[in-house]
């Protein structure tokens, strides 16, 4: 992206699109496999939907979506992106996985996907780079015009802890079970330029924001920014990337279709106004959502109160359920709604997989045979 | 004189024990010279100081320590063997139906290449046929190690090590049909010419799958405990190794088939990834070295010919057999002649055939290795340089720690 054209490009209001970082898994012993090369380019001698990119190392690949306006494409979309992804990987005795993070890979195995972008990373951040084997889901949402996508980013960080509690799936690193739901945004906060958005009010006050750090030297584009919700200018989207990449695309889309009715609710009502309080409470419900997930404590700057993120999100799910309609995602929420009542996450599964099997490679076999679906039936 | 009884006798007698150590550290120490000086694998040093101690050189392992340190050399290629096996994924040859192709494609053409160039060098078909039938096995043993040694993966390798695994059983299975041949040959009768091969065969594939069984019991029982686990898997090895001999059955063929056994039939997933090879690290050294000390580079320049058109058809076949179909399997351009290249090695299985051949006809086995063991001296010091240039090539080694 050219720095000097930091244009923003309009795009129609609640589309979405979705990222996903998966791991690649041998089947021998279920650990990271380094085969992201051979396997794209299995993949792209197929015609297919969506792209397959590689991603920071060789055990690492990340499928995105196209446009969407509505959950129903989305999430077959997805369904048929996994299938070709699970059907090459098959074909190369491999196993793709869904989850924030292998539960026993050690980081200083992995190798560096070699481009010229990813060495600079090694080079730069140096172990960080092959720690950030972690496994994301980022999704998007169309906004006509940057002030929108500012005030859509403010007012989604109010909204931090359902993101991370919805989608956490990483208990696991390093062989170590860890006590968070989602350990993975601990490996995102180590970077320096992680964060969050500055408090700016319109995208005039924010390109002056990016100059300043340009002038500066410390940034070259919006992708060297680590944030958790970013605008995203050259996709005309905000971005949200706290999601960890959740067990199955199934629930990958019910994600994005609450996000997607969200955004709807937040941008046709305009409830709430962006507020210095919800970044003074950021650190400490973003904490609050990875260490307990559904069961952390939620402080509301809005109405001064303190909820856990279940109570908030339930609320929340009810709040938008019209907006939901109106999109034709109503499915997803229902699903979603049935899940969290009876508390049924990804970081839960994965820990009754653990403790049903005693044994972190059966962890990770699991996770693969989970996302593969029926790929690894016939 | 006070006689000092305590002191022993000279000459000293061999001490198994010494023995095992001394050749451990005389390959530790050539490996690593090779490997620092030379940038060739560890084994290509083993090779070295074994033919330098022995037959071929200064004569220091005879035959009588060659007896002693049978054990070792057994259990290394047990462990070897069995950890292959675990290699070989049936579900995938299963699923991608154009690398099974690949696999039997690249055996005949072996086969084929092999029995008609030394057809043409007027080599009786019945020896042809035996030698073609052997050069169709790749040593596992120099692949996984170098493997090991590289902490390679990806396509090739696993590719790589499914073909060994492939060639070994296929290797093994046609030699032993070929007992009968050589059976009529020698005008023994009917029953042994078809209860021997039918015994081999069967026998020890009952041996491997017995012994799966037993392991996969076993783990259910132990639990997810990896140590337990790399205990009770030794166990059932060594067993198996000795019970193959004792049964005279082809310990080739039992260790794979428990190896495979243990990798396709474990569907509930009882035993975890114990790691064979690592313990097994100082049984490769000795088996190496004591392989090679057993070789007589007499042979090569006795079979030198021979040795050179057996190599090269056996090259053309396998290379032949894997570019002709690895592009519908879906690899990358470009990694079919690194598959090739990565299965060039030929050694200890080679030897291991040709010996059981030797026990039952001396004549026949001699005439046999002429052939056989002078492309395997050669090979022994080529192969291993072969797969550390494939794997390296296809970027699959695991980075250099400093």
């Amino acid at each position: 992206m050219n720095p000097e054209t930091l244009e923003f490009r309009s795009s129609q209001a609640y589309s979405v699109g979705v990222e996903l970082e998966l791991q690649i898994l041998n089947c021998r012993d279920y650990n990271l496999a380094r085969d992201a090369a051979d396997l794209i380019g299995l993949i792209d001698k197929s015609k297919h939907p969506g792209e397959v990119k590689p991603e920071i190392t060789e055990s690492m690949i990340e499928i995105n979506t196209s446009i969407h306006h509505e959950y129903g494409t989305l999430a077959e979309e997805l369904a048929q992106i996994r299938d070709t992804v699970a059907q090459a990987a098959t074909r190369m005795n491999l196993r793709i996985a869904g989850g924030g993070s292998h539960p026993f890979h050690k980081w200083s195995e992995r190798r560096i996907y070699p481009t010229e972008r990813f060495k600079y990373l090694l080079d730069t951040y140096g172990y960080l780079a092959k720690q950030f084997t972690i496994f994301g889901q980022h999704i998007h949402i169309g906004v006509p015009d940057g002030d929108t996508a500012i005030y859509l980013s403010h007012i989604f960080s109010r909204y931090v802890s359902h993101f991370i509690a919805l989608s956490a799936s990483s208990p696991f690193q390093q062989g170590e079970d860890t006590a968070y739901q989602s350990s993975r945004l601990n490996t995102v906060s180590a970077f320096p330029l992680s964060g969050r958005l500055p408090f700016v009010q319109s995208w005039k006050e924010f390109l002056d924001y990016f100059e300043q750090m340009r002038g500066y030297g410390i940034v070259e584009s919006m992708k060297d920014f680590y944030w958790d919700i970013r605008p995203k200018p050259e996709f005309g989207t905000v971005e949200i990337r706290v999601f960890d990449t959740p067990l199955t695309v199934d629930r990958a889309a019910d994600i994005a279709g609450y996000v997607q009715a969200l955004a709807r609710y937040i941008l046709t009502e305009r409830p709430l106004q962006p507020s210095r309080d919800v970044y003074a409470l950021y650190n400490y419900n973003r904490f609050q959502a990875c260490r307990y997930g559904l069961q952390g404590k939620l402080v509301d700057a809005y109405r001064r109160r303190h909820v856990t993120i279940k109570q908030d999100i339930l609320e929340t799910l009810e709040l938008i359920t019209p907006h939901a309609a109106d999109l034709r995602g109503s499915a997803a929420l229902a699903k979603l709604t049935a899940d969290i009542v009876a508390d049924r996450t990804d970081a839960a599964w994965l820990r009754e997989a653990y403790s049903s099997r005693g044994s972190l490679n059966d962890v990770a076999r699991m996770q693969s045979e989970l996302w593969m679906a029926g790929a690894l039936v016939n | 004189m006070v006689q000092l009884t305590y002191l022993p006798q000279l000459p000293l007698p061999v001490s198994p024990l010494v023995l095992f150590g001394a050749l451990l550290l005389a390959g530790l120490v050539t490996g690593e010279l090779v490997h620092r000086v030379l940038r060739l694998p560890r084994i290509v040093g083993y090779v070295l100081i074994g033919l330098a101690l022995g037959a071929s050189g200064i004569g220091v392992i005879n035959h009588q320590i060659e007896r002693e340190a049978r054990v070792f050399i057994d259990i290394g290629l047990g462990l070897i063997l069995f950890d292959l096996g675990r290699r070989l994924d049936l579900d995938w040859l299963r699923r991608d139906r154009w690398f099974t192709a690949t696999a039997v494609a690249e055996c005949a053409l072996t086969f084929i290449c092999i029995f008609f160039a030394l057809m043409v060098f007027d080599i009786q078909p019945l020896y042809a046929a035996v030698a073609a039938a052997i050069g169709i096995s790749t040593s596992p043993a120099v692949v996984m190690l170098v493997v090991q040694e590289l902490r390679a993966e990806g396509q090739v390798t696993e590719r790589a090590l499914n073909l060994v695994a492939i060639n070994s059983v296929v290797a093994v299975v046609l030699t032993t049909m070929l007992l009968s041949w050589i059976h009529h040959e020698y005008h023994a009768g009917e029953i042994i010419m078809l209860s021997h091969p039918l015994y081999l065969l069967s026998g020890s594939l009952l041996l491997g799958y017995v012994a799966g069984g037993a392991a996969i019991m076993l783990a259910r029982w132990l639990g997810k405990h990896k140590d337990l686990q790399l205990v009770m898997l030794l166990g059932l090895i060594i067993v198996a190794v000795g019970s193959a001999a004792a049964l005279k059955l082809s310990v080739l063929l039992a260790l794979l088939t428990f190896g495979v056994m243990v990798k396709n039939r474990d569907q509930n997933h009882d035993l975890m990834q114990a790691n064979i090879m690592k313990f097994g690290q100082i049984f490769f050294v000795v088996l190496f070295v004591m392989t090679s000390a057993t070789l007589n580079t007499g042979d090569l320049i006795a079979g030198g010919t021979i040795a050179v058109v057996y190599i090269l058809a056996r090259f053309v076949g396998k290379s032949v057999g894997i570019m002709s179909l690895a592009h519908f399997s879906g690899i990358r351009p470009g990694s079919a002649g690194l598959l090739a290249i990565a299965l060039t090695p030929m050694s200890g299985t080679s030897v291991v055939i040709v010996h059981g051949t030797l026990a039952v006809y001396p004549d026949f086995g001699a005439r046999l290795a002429a052939i056989v063991l002078s492309a395997v001296v050669l090979l022994e010091l080529l192969g291993p340089i072969a797969v550390q240039y494939a794997l390296k090539k296809a970027g699959e080694a695991g980075e250099e720690r400093v």
